[in-house]
């Protein structure tokens, strides 16, 4: 629930009444307690991503940690996550590992319960799948494999938004980021492939250009950034030389989220800061 | 909205399989990037002169009407029986569609069949019936909302979803994987799909219908690739949007607080009229009702 503002005409000044109070009262306190807090620690700003344990998510925290961000971590199977566990190991308290299966929206729920009042600055949807090849030909296409490839892809990262609303909210940079793809751009199809994979980025782009508008008036912005081919296991078995490093995509995307405001809000980005079309 | 862990997620994706669509899509990225740079677009199919030419519906054509009972989909079987077609008009419950049936009883040109888009067996076993038979136009026309309550950001209901996807995504590709043989063995040889305004990422203006204006982005994706992928074969692919129009599609109160809602039969006939236009040469594209083209 967004709004928990009471509708009912007496209950609604009676809640004001205490709202405007307690906020005068908070009001007069802040520049203290702010100014307190300032000189002992800096904000150290917060970044959530969703599969954290290989590829593209894990270069994110690497470089996000390696700025003295706080990462918290996701990875559907932490203990298998090797990498993730000595990144978290050389950075105590920088990177914190969750568990996380971005299908199962009772964990992201529960996940969001235990954040309550932890500030998010950027809630970075990365994780993604490709629903395998095989099952997006057309004449065989697999129909269960699109339901899966949606979830993942399309309805987790508005399920992650509306569960880490409130720590958006209360952050100092207050972005939602969903990793897209480029294959996503219907004006830019010009061979016939992937046709699940596809339409789960068509469709995660409308909801996130939808949840633009949707957050513009309370300050969050929302983005899609684009890797380009990277050398991941996603795409697992490509010549090297097609593909570009984990390091770089990464880079790149983050010089976009950086780039990522209330003007820009809406925007799907290429890796070189170009426009993709839809 | 729970669904088991999978561990074995990842395992079944054949990577040897995986890399050549891989391949494409990282050629195509680089591709792209290049020509883009250079300032100008892709190169443009050839076509033979007749593939730039539009082939309208006429007396004996075949047309298939998914959600043939009311609204946009009744009203196309009726202006297509004016024009003497021979019509196949779907609908999930045949007993209950009075007027599709009074519709059947004056034209013997139209026949019911039932049909529930979001049963993929009960499409094939439609398909089976029809194999051999040539359909000039496949045309998916049923759909759902997917009711605005449950596309609010903050009370998303996620298992509608699932049921507008289905309804509006995979019902319609499905339709063409079932009955392309027909429409291959046709004189129009064209796959039409009633997508949105709404679909297009572009016009997006106010944030509202989370769901359903995403089945309609995801369909657009989908027809398009299938418009590239069935070219060669000569089929043509498109997508048609009727505008906002005054049928249970869009419920009250919300239909009256539109004033510029258009009616049933102007919409279906401005559909009809952008279904004339499509030829192998603009194939792929979406025809507003105004007979502009939407940007994605």
């Amino acid at each position: 629930m967004i709004s928990k503002l009471p509708r009912k005409g007496i209950d609604r000044i009676r809640w004001l009444l205490v709202v405007s109070v307690s906020g005068l009262l908070l009001a007069m306190l802040l520049p203290a307690v702010a100014q307190e807090a300032s000189e002992d620690l800096p904000y150290i700003p917060t970044v959530l991503i969703t599969g954290a344990n290989r590829g593209l998510g894990l270069e994110f925290t690497r470089q996000y940690v390696d700025r003295g961000w706080r990462v918290i971590a996701t990875a559907r199977r932490p203990d298998a996550a090797d990498d993730l566990n000595a990144l978290a190991e050389k950075h105590p308290g920088l990177v914190i590992i969750e568990q996380l299966d971005v299908q199962d929206f009772d964990v992201i729920d529960a996940l969001s319960e235990k954040y309550a009042d932890t500030p998010i600055d950027i809630l970075l949807n990365n994780a993604g799948i490709n629903g395998g090849a095989r099952n997006q030909m057309f004449r065989k296409l697999q129909y269960e494999a699109f339901d899966e490839v949606l979830l993942t892809n399309t309805i987790a990262p508005l399920k992650m938004s509306e569960a880490f609303y409130e720590n958006v909210l209360a952050s100092q940079q207050k972005k939602i980021v969903t990793v897209s793809s480029s294959e996503g751009s219907i004006g830019g199809a010009t061979q016939p492939r992937l046709y699940f994979y596809r339409s789960s980025k068509a469709a995660v782009n409308m909801l996130m250009v939808n949840l633009a508008l949707q957050l513009k008036r309370k300050g969050i912005s929302v983005g899609m950034v684009n890797p380009g081919p990277t050398d991941t296991d996603f795409m697992a078995g490509l010549p090297k030389s097609m593909l570009r490093s984990p390091t770089d995509a990464v880079a790149d995307m983050i010089r976009n989220i950086d780039g990522l405001n209330l003007e820009t809000s809406g925007t799907f980005w290429q890796y070189d800061g170009t426009i993709i079309p839809w | 909205m729970t669904k088991p862990h999978d561990d074995n997620e990842q395992s079944h994706v054949d990577r040897r399989e995986f890399m050549a669509a891989a391949a494409g899509m990282a050629a195509a990225v680089l591709a792209a990037h290049e020509t883009n740079a250079a300032g100008h677009a892709s190169t443009p199919a050839n076509f033979a002169p007749e593939d730039r030419v539009a082939r309208p519906v006429s007396a004996g054509s075949r047309i298939l009407i998914t959600g043939a009972n009311r609204g946009l989909g009744f009203e196309f079987a009726r202006q297509y029986a004016e024009l003497d077609t021979r019509i196949i008009a779907t609908c999930r419950t045949p007993d209950k569609a009075t007027a599709l049936q009074e519709l059947a009883a004056d034209n013997p040109g139209i026949v019911i069949e039932k049909l529930d888009v979001t049963d993929l067996e009960n499409i094939d076993e439609l398909a089976t019936k029809y194999a051999g038979e040539p359909i000039d136009v496949l045309l998916n026309n049923a759909g759902i909302g997917g009711g605005a309550e449950n596309q609010i950001f903050g009370k998303l209901n996620y298992p509608v979803f699932f049921e507008v996807m289905s309804v509006n995504v995979v019902g319609p590709i499905k339709m063409c994987e079932a009955f392309r043989k027909n429409v291959e063995a046709s004189n129009l040889k064209k796959m039409i799909t009633v997508s949105s305004s709404q679909g297009s990422i572009a016009e997006v203006m106010m944030p509202m219908l989370y769901w359903y204006r995403s089945s309609k982005a995801a369909v657009n994706m989908q027809m398009v690739n299938l418009a590239l992928q069935m070219r060669r074969r000569k089929v043509i692919v498109g997508l048609v949007t009727p505008g906002a129009t005054a049928t249970d599609f869009i419920p009250e109160p919300f239909r009256s607080r539109i004033p510029s809602i258009r009616q049933p039969e102007v919409a279906a006939a401005d559909m009809m009229r952008n279904i004339d236009r499509f030829t192998l040469e603009n194939s792929g594209s979406y025809f507003n009702y105004d007979d502009t083209v939407l940007p994605w």
